[in-house]
């Protein structure tokens, strides 16, 4: 190959495009900026705010973060293939909850289990098939497989709030903790050490940002795209059901509107812990941190007595900003 | 027609126009007069469709000017438009969910109080499809129309401008004969109206049918402008061709064609009509042809990139057959495609060399679905190194590289694969000339170590260098093979514009 050495050293030197400065700082507040504003925030809690570093209120922040902190984890997935979110979460939340109290009730715990990997399964083929298989929008889809999910589950429910006997081991699970730690922040930091690795390890992880980068160039490349985004979806459906049996757990009852907002705190965690909405780029731990951003401000939030409306304008403030930082980032990439 | 008598309604004035660094048209003048056709006649890339774009003001010219009637044309669009200057595009520009009228006055609807006016508008529409002589149902949804017929809805378009220049940019590139014919007739009868009108084509036959005087170009720069009465079908190929017809025999390499390793029959699919080819093991086959010739769309059918309507294909691997169904299964088969987009279609580009090195790759550098991180680095690094990237630095994001860097990069990850059978297409499109020689010894080592290997290419010097065979496509169509010994610029072009059938 030597003797075809054309290009000389000076041309190497113009080889390479370095980014701009605007899109390098852009991209590194959008990358890096969470680990900050989540330390920022919690000393803030620390030295401002009365009560919030009490055992009581820490253990209630830890019983907070945990279902949605799984539910995000799990939906990052479908935001790195680049399909936004799984709005059908809500639904697959309350599922879980239902199946966790109302089948074991009546059938015992391991076919709670089954019913429940099946209701995963479902909600994964159905939402993967339309946007993997139709190219169907992911937001249309999924809303709808709400309505589906959640119709489907108050007609099978009765629209009955279930609640679990007093003892045994749902209730054990529910009120277990170690030192002030409960068990659903350990299954939460499980599953957060689990999905990072599916994601960064294996062959199946490489794809989905592979795909959130360039699906056509990963079709290219001899993947089944269809699985792969059939796949985002099941790891988001998997990780539902488990932030569902969590929340259901916690307070040993389950009723079909259990669930309602779980998919926008999720996005918020995922956004603000700078996955990118136009997929391709994301973290798991950067939800995880996210996760402990939005529970923490909240957390704040209720501490200052500030009212629920405010809480939720707040959130939503959160969001645009952030989206707003990922996509000029993105712009300033590209000129 | 008089072509002499009548003086210039538009003129070029010695136009220059840079991208970049690259002079994409160089000096060049024209004049085209009332009742004219000039055609402007040029391989891919001589700068015609640059020119006609300045000419309709949508470029401005680095050096020169146009001139109306003797007036020199200020810049813009609009100036252009009011001139009554209207181009007709090579790529279609409708709206596929408007109907039919609104298209034709897509811009320039009418308009009272700020309503649309859609009585006028329709009857705007109905004029100018009279005009043109074409009957179409002015509600029909354009996406519903046959290509042929949104081309004629396309000049509808230019026509209720009622412009008195008239640009066409390939418009018969899509059109069946009968279609052309059609077309053909529809715009002698314009410039007996006393429109003037600039014809881009390739087609040898068409501008000596209707056009009254050639402009050639070659690489941006004006060759010839002749009465079309003062020069042959020959003539005209030998000056868009223009270089030396004899080549380098030493760039050739020595091929020895092995086994029969691809077999494709009866390949049919949008813009391909049931094409057989062979490609045997260390064997280039190159296809050559025009732009729109139905290349990409072929080697995309064979391989299962884009579906076929019709046609088998069988990869041959140490004499099994195995007949592929998908493109999943031609690239498990040992089939490798080096896209033309590579932009799009061949690179992730916010993705990092490795990464992009990793995908086709990803199953031989895993274990149980688990990468392995050590072995994957050195896997791309060592291809890189092969290919000769510069800087080797496969922890850069693709994107970060030249176009020539990363084409190398798309050769670099089917290298990984050793495949039986690869398919280029433009595998040199907008690389500097250090890395395209690079990518030819690249392929010409593959073809040497046994690999099959079909090469579409526009740049007739590359495929002829390339190719131990070259097939010619024509509207879907191969209508010509030439072996080495036999091909040469001319013999392919020829075959391309169809050139051998005025001459016959």
């Amino acid at each position: 190959m030597a003797d075809t050495t054309i290009v000389n050293e000076d041309k190497v030197q113009v080889a390479v495009l370095e980014e701009r400065t605007s899109a390098r700082v852009l991209n590194w507040v959008s990358q890096n900026g969470i680990f900050i504003f989540t330390a920022v925030l919690i000393l803030f809690g620390v030295f401002f705010v009365d009560g919030f570093a009490s055992l009581v209120n820490i253990t209630n922040v830890f019983d907070r973060i945990a279902p949605i902190g799984i539910v995000a984890v799990g939906m990052t997935f479908v935001v790195i293939s680049g399909n936004y979110l799984d709005l059908s979460v809500v639904a697959q939340v309350a599922t879980a909850g239902v199946i966790l109290i109302g089948v074991s009730n009546a059938y015992g715990l391991p076919v709670a289990f089954i019913a429940a990997l099946a209701a995963a399964f479902l909600f994964a083929i159905v939402n993967g098939t339309a946007v993997g298989v139709f190219k169907a929008n992911a937001v249309i889809v999924t809303l709808s497989t709400t309505f589906i999910g959640l119709g489907l589950l108050r007609f099978f429910s009765g629209g009955s709030i279930f609640f679990g006997p007093p003892d045994g081991p749902i209730r054990a699970f529910g009120l277990g903790k170690i030192g002030p730690v409960p068990y659903s922040a350990i299954v939460l930091i499980i599953m957060t050490i689990l999905l990072s690795i599916l994601l960064n390890r294996t062959n199946f992880g490489f794809l989905v940002k592979s795909f959130g980068v360039n699906e056509q160039a990963t079709r290219l490349g001899g993947s089944n795209t269809a699985l792969v985004i059939i796949g985002a979806f099941l790891v988001t459906a998997i990780a539902a059901m488990i932030g569902g049996f969590v929340l259901a757990a916690f307070s040993n009852t389950a009723v079909s509107n259990d669930g309602v907002g779980y998919e926008f705190e999720a996005l918020a965690a995922i956004i603000v812990g700078g996955t990118s909405v136009f997929g391709g780029r994301g973290s798991i731990y950067r939800t995880f941190l996210g996760v402990i951003f939005v529970s923490v401000l909240t957390n704040i939030l209720v501490l200052f007595g500030i009212s629920f409306g405010y809480q939720q304008v707040a959130l939503g403030v959160l969001i645009v900003l952030a989206v707003s930082v990922d996509a000029l980032g993105r712009r300033a990439s590209k000129k | 027609m008089g072509s002499g008598g009548a003086p210039p309604l538009i003129e070029a004035d010695h136009i220059t126009k840079r991208f970049g660094g690259a002079l994409a048209v160089d000096d060049v003048s024209l004049t085209v007069a009332t009742g004219e056709i000039h055609a402007v006649v040029g391989e891919n890339g001589a700068g015609k469709s640059t020119l006609m774009r300045v000419l309709a003001g949508i470029l401005d010219p680095d050096e020169g000017e146009v001139r109306v009637d003797g007036q020199v044309l200020a810049r813009g669009t609009r100036n252009a438009i009011d001139a009554g200057i209207a181009l007709v595009h090579q790529e279609l520009s409708l709206v596929p969910e408007m109907t039919v009228a609104e298209n034709i006055l897509l811009g320039a609807f009418p308009t009272k109080f700020g309503f649309t006016e859609y009585k006028e508008l329709k009857q705007v529409a109905a004029d100018a499809l009279e005009e043109i002589g074409v009957s179409v149902d002015l509600d029909e949804r354009v996406t519903r129309l046959s290509v042929a017929l949104r081309q004629f809805v396309e000049i509808a378009r230019a026509v209720a401008r009622k412009p008195r220049v008239l640009i066409l940019d390939e418009p018969t590139a899509t059109l069946t004969p009968a279609e052309t014919d059609y077309l053909l007739a529809m715009l002698e009868r314009l410039a007996a109206g006393g429109m003037a009108i600039a014809y881009i084509s390739h087609r040898i036959p068409e501008v000596f049918r209707i056009c009254n005087n050639v402009t050639i170009l070659r690489d941006g720069k004006q060759v010839l402008t002749a009465p079309i009465a003062d020069v042959t079908p020959e003539q005209v190929v030998d000056q868009m061709v223009g270089r030396e017809l004899k080549r380098d025999l030493a760039s050739h390499r020595d091929a020895h064609p092995g086994e029969v390793v691809l077999r494709a029959e009866g390949i049919t699919a949008p813009g391909v009509n049931g094409v057989d080819l062979e490609v045997r093991a260390g064997e280039i086959v190159g296809l050559g042809g025009l732009v729109g010739a139905g290349r990409s769309e072929l080697v995309r059918a064979i391989i299962g990139a884009d579906n076929r309507t019709a046609g088998q294909v069988t990869l041959i691997r140490n004499g099994k057959p195995a007949v592929i169904s998908s493109y999943q299964s031609a690239v498990r088969n040992g089939v490798a495609y080096v896209p033309e987009e590579r932009r799009t279609d061949g690179l992730a580009l916010t993705m990092t060399v490795t990464d992009n090195i990793r995908l086709p790759n990803r199953k031989q550098l895993s274990k149980a679905g688990f990468m392995l991180g050590a072995k994957i680095k050195e896997f791309a690094q060592q291809l890189a190194d092969k290919v000769g990237l510069r800087p080797p630095e496969i922890q850069r994001e693709a994107g970060q590289y030249s176009g020539g860097n990363q084409q190398k990069i798309v050769v670099a990850k089917w290298l990984g694969r050793r495949p039986d059978f690869i398919v280029l297409d433009e595998p040199t499109r907008g690389v500097d000339v250090g890395a395209k020689a690079e990518i030819h010894r690249l392929v010409k080592d593959m073809a040497d170590q046994g690999t099959a290997v079909l090469v579409v290419s526009s740049d007739l010097p590359e495929l002829l260098e390339l190719s131990d065979v070259i097939h010619v496509m024509r509207d879907g169509r191969i209508t010509g093979t030439l072996p080495y010994g036999e091909a040469n610029e001319k013999s392919v072009m020829s075959l391309a514009s169809g050139e051998a059938e005025v001459s016959a």
